[in-house]
């Protein structure tokens, strides 16, 4: 009964605090030279969808991302500051332990300034790279805002991203242009799938020191799409580092800020949008799964009474169906969760390797999740078996699912009984005939009378 | 007269539209492409002039042992002048593939650019289909940048040298697996079968008929059962029943329910086969047998 009143209790306190599945505490580290007032719509924004968010220098003292060990802050969100550095509070590595601890981070960049090395160096650890100089900013000659940027183009009109690949499912899209001025590009190492790109540059985008007259050829090191103006990436505990190279488009002046692109009509920056859907990517209230319930038992027909379900032991050749409900976290609640156009939710039936991979297939749903399922036939090899959903795509938090099970051989009883192998009646016929000789040679040796008149001609 | 009329609102236009294309556009002019294999001399390979306003129509071949050459003078409106911006972007649209490569131009808008396969990110050298080079040059300021297709690049390879390859994994979904069974168990034909089952079956018969030809009989049948009747059906009995027994435990029985059977069906065999294994001795001292 108690049990019952807190988990109502913790319900309804979900439904009042509209918020981030992981956690309501945003820290934000700003300069005190920035003025706190610049960003104002963003925090307001915020705090209407329920972050309790505190404010620090990175100077100060009281600034910890841990205490007693744990974290004191969910999420972190770092604008640039205008000194060296973010201070002895905020080194790399601690920024990592907090990434570590299934904190998530959005770090945003200026191509105002330098970057400073602490910065590239903690980028460099998870797999994003600035440009050498760490100065570079984005110009575009196609498209940037002619009202604020008509000399210089640095500041860019792109349209929101549609989806990354055709199998992935899209969070940032939209009607509308969003603003980004001076933005620092990052570009990605290819070798991790933890990192994705969110939104790319244009391909006719290059990068330039503005320090610097005219880029030598031989100084340009990445362009087009291979810049990136915001990047993420997902750790393997799921937590969330992202990367926006423009503080500036999070500032209310650009949040509706009137633009136009070159030979285009003046329109409206969508950036408060964008803005949203970025804030709520990296801080965990969209893009997150939750796997309800797994079930497996014997494929029969009708109902399946409880104490068969999930059992230990299989044998080979069974027919067996499994059962998943998954879903996914949508601002505020959770919603059914439809694998994206060209994907699959995949079961592997795994000893040491697959030795089945099957797309599970949607059956059915309930209120808060979509219930995923397939039937096959257990391998005709015994050992110990596990189920394994091993679900890992950009954007969405890992699915990682194992449950052991054994698999069995046929029992002595089970085999078909040797008059069902044709093969073996010529050896029942012998059976049988050897023991009708044996009777038939009893009764001749009990009751036969001698032969006597054939051995009387003989003799 | 009507000739002026219609011409004068068209030069109106024009004229109300020049100004907006004249703000001076970024442009290039005196461009070639020229595509010489190594030690080829001067004058060897391929070299075709472009202009700015129409692409070339036919795709140029370039192969593993070409270099690619684009010359062209940039052009700001009619002057040459030095743009911020002079690429030569190769873009395949189907992939999204895009890279660029910056000419180096000099102070009086000459640009030169060589290119050969290896600079190629190895992306695009597995294309099947030309790739879209543009120029794009572009700079700060009011004047419009250029950025056009200009010819396309038909990527030839060696087929004997393999294609390098880049694997890098990124998250989706795998092949499918599906079991592969074991074959199960065949059987012979069935004719086979039923003519080796026949051929064991008749073995019965072809022993009875040779015992009845060699003179075997059921003769002391009578006098057997005359002088001990209860032994001798007792006796015979429990050697049928204990083919039964084995007939019992081959199709459902188990050992447990076997062994208590089999016991007493062998006791009483032991006793009653003493006895009547006794009345077959006595016709055997008395010399019938």
């Amino acid at each position: 009964m108690r049990w019952c009143l807190a988990l109502l209790l913790c319900g309804f306190l979900a439904a009042v605090n509209a918020l981030s599945s992981s956690g309501s505490r945003l820290l934000v580290v700003l300069d005190e030279s920035t003025d706190q007032s610049a960003y104002s719509t963003l925090w307001s924004d915020l705090k209407g969808r329920g972050y309790d968010v505190s404010f620090e220098s990175p100077k100060s003292d009281k600034l910890s991302l841990f205490k007693h060990g744990a974290r004191a802050y969910d999420h972190l969100l770092i604008i640039p500051p205008k000194s060296k550095g973010l201070g002895p509070n905020l080194t790399p590595k601690n920024i990592l332990d907090f990434l570590n601890k299934d904190g998530n981070i959005l770090l945003a960049l200026s191509g105002k300034a330098a970057t400073s090395s602490a910065i590239s160096s903690l980028l460099l650890e998870v797999d994003i790279q600035l440009s050498n100089d760490r100065s570079s900013v984005v110009v575009d000659h196609f498209n940037y805002d002619t009202v604020s940027s008509a000399e210089k183009h640095d500041v860019l009109l792109l349209q929101r991203p549609g989806p990354l690949r055709p199998d992935v499912k899209a969070f940032f899209n939209g009607e509308g242009v969003v603003a980004l001025p001076r933005v620092a590009p990052q570009t990605l190492g290819s070798e991790s799938n933890l990192v994705s790109p969110i939104l790319r540059a244009p391909a006719t985008a290059y990068a330039y020191n503005p320090k610097e007259e005219m880029p030598a050829p031989e100084d340009i090191e990445a362009t087009g799409s291979q810049l990136n103006i915001v990047s993420a990436m997902q750790a393997r505990n799921s937590a969330r580092f992202t990367v926006l190279g423009s503080a500036e488009a999070l500032e209310d002046q650009w949040f509706s800020a009137s633009v136009q692109a070159p030979g285009g009509k003046k329109t409206t920056t969508v950036n408060r949008e964008f803005a949203k859907q970025l804030t709520a990517w990296a801080f965990k209230e969209t893009g997150v799964l939750k796997v309800e319930k797994i079930e497996h038992y014997l494929a029969t027909d009708g109902e399946v009474a409880p104490e068969n379900l999930n059992p230990k032991i299989y044998r080979i050749k069974n027919e067996t169906v499994f059962n998943i409900e998954v879903s996914e976290y949508n601002y505020d609640k959770w919603v059914p969760f439809e694998v994206p156009g060209n994907d699959e939710l995949q079961l592997e039936f795994t000893m040491l390797s697959p030795f089945h991979r099957l797309a599970l297939k949607p059956v059915g749903r309930t209120e808060t999740s979509t219930i995923y399922s397939t039937k096959f036939t257990t391998p005709d090899q015994h050992g110990i078996f596990s189920f394994r959903i091993n679900y890992k795509r950009p954007f969405f938090t890992n699915i990682e699912e194992k449950h052991e099970v054994t698999v069995r051989h046929f029992a002595h009883d089970e085999y078909p009984r040797s008059w069902d192998i044709s093969a073996g009646w010529v050896w029942i016929a012998g059976l049988w005939s050897v023991i009708g000789g044996f009777l038939a040679f009893v009764l001749v040796w009990l009751y036969s009378a001698p032969a006597t008149e054939k051995l009387k001609k003989t003799q | 007269m009507h000739l002026w009329q219609a011409t004068l609102p068209i030069c109106l236009l024009v004229s109300a539209a020049l100004p907006v294309a004249a703000t001076s556009a970024w442009g290039f002019a005196d461009a070639t492409v020229a595509v010489q294999p190594k030690g080829a001399g001067i004058n060897g390979g391929f070299k075709e002039q472009f202009d700015s306003k129409k692409p070339l129509s036919k795709p140029i071949a370039f192969t593993d042992v070409d270099s690619l050459r684009v010359i062209l003078t940039a052009k700001e409106g009619s002057s040459s002048k030095r743009p911020h911006q002079a690429f030569l972007l190769l873009k395949d649209e189907r992939n999204g593939l895009d890279v660029s490569y910056p000419f180096t131009v000099k102070e009086n808008g000459k640009a030169r650019l060589e290119l050969t396969q290896k600079e190629l990110p190895i992306q695009f050298l597995s294309l099947a289909d030309p790739i879209d080079a543009r120029v794009v040059i572009g700079s700060f300021g009011e004047s419009k940048a250029y950025d056009s297709s200009v010819f396309k690049l038909k990527i030839q390879r060696d087929a004997n040298i393999p294609l390098p390859t880049a694997v890098t994994s990124r998250y989706g979904k795998l092949p499918e697996i599906h079991h592969i069974f074991k074959d199960s168990p065949s059987n012979p034909p069935i004719v086979i079968t039923l003519a080796f089952t026949a051929a064991v079956a008749a073995t019965l018969p072809v022993l009875g008929f040779m015992w009845l030809f060699l003179g075997a009989n059921l003769g002391h049948l009578p006098t057997a059962i005359k002088s001990a009747p209860l032994p001798h059906a007792i006796f015979l009995g429990s050697l049928f029943s204990f083919e039964g027994l084995f007939f019992l435990y081959y199709t459902s029985w188990n050992l447990f329910q076997l062994l208590p059977a089999a016991a007493l069906v062998g006791v009483v065999a032991f006793v009653s086969g003493s006895r009547a294994l006794g009345e077959v001795q006595g016709r055997r001292l008395a010399g019938l047998r």
